[in-house]
């Protein structure tokens, strides 16, 4: 034995303990329940089966004891917790020796059964422990579904200014990806992640933060070694960090590792940003043309009318009821027609009219649509006399009027429109001068008249060769 | 009597094939496949049930509704075909041009594959001159110097990663979210989820330059399981658009349209029997094609666009040219096309000879792109739908650090291998954040150090941009629900403005 563990065959017979311990625990429940079957009358015969069962049994809870051990001579783990378990084992593999010897001689045979049973719990806490040893103590409790679950920690700020940095960024990263080594018990390389005390002190090679400086420490260092490094963490093979997650880590060290402290009152790189940034919710809502709230779907019989005239009626998602209209392939849709948009205005709130027959008239009703915040009339008959009506539809944001006759006149109309954030006046009669007057009433605004050009370079020709002709 | 004697034949012919074992089975195949089409169209038909227009259900292009508000309503994806080399365009790397011509360190090929180095290659320094353009001071070669003032419309991707150094499954991976031939592409399963806003026009167009098509053949822009009617259609900028369109000689449209009448209404009671999905791909592209006949001539005759714009992109009416591509491109999203796709053959910098050096070919495809590319974010800005238009850019890996030296042997230019770890792609418009960045390589270009970003992810940002949740967008096929990121794929959030 000893001239194995100096071979350095200890730790790899060890890391057998895992998988052996599986084969006491089936072989003995199964010997304990043949046991117990074999009491009632027509399963008697099972009794015979029970002396070899036992005996695989008894073999491999030596050999699951006996891995355990030289695993436990890593260290690593926590004292008290280990004794337990270690205990708990050997007296699993005495007790099936025991049975087995028992049944051999046919000694005592009234305790058979409550022996295997005692045997069973025993097998179980041992099993138990073992598993806390692994896996961290809570890691069975955590997912009970009746207790007071933990929320997510991420949900719990609303603005990632507001959020304390090591106890709602780092601390879950830390709990997901490195708790299960470096727990209350398990104590890989004598360190404790849980808890900024714990962290603080540092392993057995010594302290694992240098404050603000992530390059010099351990718990940066070595997240960032190539995998196939021996002190690689996690290591391979384990869940790994995320590119954001080390984001987060390094700039936490950066600031001197603090805690209990928010976002806001530390400084933010450039690239921290773009991780908080990247961490808001996606989808709904933040919508720039959206209505923050939900609607009914439009009514079958109007929206059929508006289908008639050649108009696309389109839900925007399929969880709300609101709808977007193009008349992409109505290129007659015309002032007649803009009535029939009135029966779906609390819905509709994108418009496409580009290239059809509307004029100023239809803006009148346009301007009634309640919840319109994106409108296209590019190469349309709209004129100055159009944007007046439009003056009151206050809930617009898009604007677009491209190869229109608007002029300065017209865009005077649009200067108490307070939400409008993009207007495009390519091909138009206006002037920068009105332009200019319009920015100073909007300032949030982006007016583009397009018209863009590209210098003309001289590499816009050149044929690159080696040798020039 | 003969007649007769004909005519129950074939319809006792007919009747058997009803019950042949052949039958039976597709029956229980598309049988499934048809409930799934009609579940998919009736959940996401905001009229379903509607019984004035129960001829519109059967229109598999019809417009349907995302899973949230989307910030694209269109895509443009600029593929280069054979990989450009991001260390001569957008990955700046001083440090690379110091160690120039110096022997590769043993420690970074240890472990690594190659398509084509063997043994001990040479570094190649960048072989571009770098300049900080924008607010956003982003690094663009002077290979580029119209897109370089672009760059505070775009967000750059700087740790593409990829798992394909061969160009046919690399370009397979990056269209299709697998190496391997079957699956859909990404604009067909656009189009599969949004359908079509034009009825007049298809809604995903493949365009291609550069003299050849994709390495990995026309499944780049195929339906997969799909119905086939979502694969992309190719048209051309040189000729006409779409071949076989046009009417074949003696007969007149009305004569066509009343020909597509008839079949479609065999079709359709064809589809009444059996249920197969693949017959309403085949009425709807019947009459989609008629249509096609005015608007496609219409929609790809760049002729009527004003001379302005042809200065803006460089285009030459009637030549095969990627700049025709980027204004037809234009052009097709204007029209409500949901996802135009170009590809542009060329890349593929070996460094074999003149016409693939990093320094000579590769900087005359740089310059042939350059103008296209900044004129087409100009002009969807100033028309107004460069917030709803999302583009993007990029190859299908990149290229490495080294001097590519094939079979150990040096290369008489100056070339590079292909790369799988570390690459640049961009996106712009729809959400983008403007003037972003995201992801780093080491100082020499080799490996992705920071915000790496797999295929699957760029897959799941543009169907996020799109408004689809792309754990949500399943097909089933097989027995088991498929995706387009298989079970991978996060949106890079960190890009979005």
């Amino acid at each position: 034995m000893t001239i194995f563990l100096q071979a350095g065959w200890g730790l790899f017979i060890g890391r057998f303990h895992p998988l052996l311990v599986h084969l006491p625990i089936g072989i003995l429940i199964v010997a304990f329940l043949l046991e117990w079957l074999s009491r009632f009358r027509q399963l008697a015969v099972l009794g015979a089966a029970v002396l070899p069962t036992m005996v695989f049994g008894a073999i491999s809870a030596v050999a699951a004891c006996v891995a355990g051990y030289l695993l436990s001579l890593s260290g690593g783990y926590d004292e008290a917790a280990l004794n337990l378990h270690m205990w708990m084992g050997i007296a699993v593999a005495v007790i099936s020796i025991l049975l087995c010897v028992f049944r051999k001689y046919n000694l005592f045979r009234k305790s058979w059964l409550p022996v295997s049973a005692a045997m069973i719990v025993a097998l179980s806490v041992a099993g138990h422990y073992g598993g806390n040893l692994t896996h961290g103590e809570d890691y069975l409790t955590a997912a009970w579904p009746f207790g007071g679950k933990k929320a997510p920690t991420a949900a719990a700020f609303k603005n990632i200014d507001d959020a304390k940095v090591y106890e709602q960024l780092v601390q879950p990263i830390l709990e997901t990806k490195c708790y299960s080594c470096h727990n209350e018990q398990k104590l890989k390389g004598g360190l404790r992640l849980d808890g900024m005390a714990n962290i603080r002190k540092g392993g057995e090679n010594g302290p694992v933060l240098k404050d603000s400086i992530p390059e010099m420490s351990e718990l940066y260092k070595r997240l960032v070694l190539p995998e196939s490094d021996d002190h690689r963490m996690p290591p391979k093979g384990k869940p790994q960090l995320t590119p954001q997650d080390l984001e987060i880590l390094y700039w936490w060290i950066l600031q001197g590792a603090p805690d209990s402290i928010t976002v806001k009152e530390l400084h933010k790189t450039p690239r921290i940003q773009l991780v908080f940034e990247g961490m808001k919710p996606s989808g709904d809502g933040l919508h720039p043309y959206m209505p923050l709230t939900q609607t009914g779907k439009p009514g079958e019989q109007a929206v059929q009318a508006l289908v008639q005239t050649g108009l696309k009626v389109m839900p925007v998602a399929a969880d709300n009821g609101y709808v977007m209209v193009t008349a992409i392939n109505a290129e007659k849709f015309g002032n007649a027609d803009a009535k029939l948009l009135e029966p779906i205005g609390k819905q509709l709130v994108w418009l496409n009219l580009g290239g059809t027959a509307t004029g100023d008239s239809a803006l009148q009703i346009i301007a009634g649509l309640p919840v319109l915040t994106r409108l296209q009339l590019e190469n349309t008959g709209v004129t100055d006399q159009g944007l007046q009506y439009l003056a009151t539809a206050k809930q617009l944001k898009y604007l677009n009027l491209n190869n229109t006759k608007v002029t300065d006149k017209g865009l005077e109309f649009l200067q108490k429109q307070a939400n409008l954030r993009e207007l495009f006046l390519f091909g138009t009669g206006v002037s920068a001068a009105g332009i200019e007057k319009l920015r100073k009433a909007l300032p949030d605004l982006d007016v583009d008249t397009g018209g863009y050009r590209m210098p003309v370079l001289a590499t816009d020709t050149t044929i690159w060769r080696k040798n020039p002709a | 009597m003969i007649m007769a004697e004909k005519i129950i034949h074939e319809a006792n012919d007919r009747a058997a094939r009803f019950f042949s074992r052949r039958h039976f089975l597709q029956d229980c195949v598309t049988g499934l496949g048809g409930t799934a089409l009609a579940s998919m169209l009736g959940g996401c038909n905001l009229f379903s049930g509607s019984s004035s227009a129960p001829t519109q259900s059967l229109n598999p292009l019809e417009p349907r509704a995302p899973h949230f508000p989307a910030r694209a309503k269109s895509v443009i994806y600029l593929h280069m075909a054979g990989a450009p080399s991001q260390l001569e365009m957008f990955d700046y790397k001083p440090e690379l041009e110091k160690l120039h011509n110096q022997l590769c360190p043993q420690s970074i090929l240890e472990g690594k594959k190659f398509a084509f180095i063997r043994g001990v290659p040479r570094m190649l320094g960048p072989q571009a001159v770098f300049k900080q353009h924008g607010e956003s001071r982003a690094w663009v070669s002077d290979f580029m110097p119209h897109l370089a003032e672009r760059v505070d419309d775009m967000s750059f991707l700087k740790a593409v990663q990829t798992d394909q150094f061969n160009h046919g499954p690399a370009q397979l991976f990056m269209h299709t979210g697998s190496a391997r031939l079957g699956r859909p592409s990404t604009g067909a399963w656009v189009t599969w989820g949004l359908g079509s806003e034009n009825s007049n026009l298809p809604g995903f167009v493949v365009l291609t330059s550069g003299g050849k098509t994709p390495d990995a053949g026309k499944s780049v822009w195929g339906s997969g399981f799909l119905p086939s009617v979502y694969q992309g259609v190719q048209c051309r900028s040189k000729g006409e658009p779409v071949l076989y369109l046009s009417d074949p000689e003696g007969i007149n449209r009305d004569l066509r349209y009343q020909g597509i009448q008839a079949i479609n209404e065999v079709n359709r009671l064809e589809y009444e029997t059996f249920q197969d999905p693949e017959i309403l791909s085949r009425i709807s592209q019947y009459e989609l094609a008629y249509k096609m006949q005015i608007s496609v001539p219409g929609v790809m005759d760049i002729n009527s666009e004003p001379a302005y714009i042809h200065e803006l992109y460089g285009t030459e009416p009637g030549k095969e040219s990627f700049a025709n591509n980027c204004l037809l491109a234009r052009k097709l999203v204007e029209k409500g096309v949901r996802f135009v796709q170009l590809f542009d053959w060329g890349w593929d910098a070996h460094g074999t000879d003149e016409s693939t050096a990093v320094n000579f070919g590769m900087r005359n495809k740089c310059r042939e792109i350059d103008k296209p590319i900044s004129a087409l974010l100009l002009d969807l800005k100033q028309r107004g739908l460069l917030d709803e238009t999302l583009v993007v850019w990029g190859g299908e890996f990149g290229r490495t650090p080294m001097q590519e030296n094939r079979e150990g042997k040096e290369m008489p230019y100056m070339g590079r291998d292909h790369h799988v770890e570390a690459f640049t792609m961009w996106m712009a418009g729809a959400g983008i954040k403007r003037g972003g960045s995201w992801g780093e390589t080491d100082e020499i270009g080799f490996s992705a150090v920071k915000g790496q970003v797999s295929v699957h992810d760029i897959h799941a940002t543009i169907l996020q941009q799109l408004g689809f949740d792309h754990e949500k967008m399943t097909y089933q096929f097989q027995g088991r629900p498929f995706r387009l990121t298989d079970v991978f794929g996060n949106p890079i959030n960190e890009i979005l403005g």
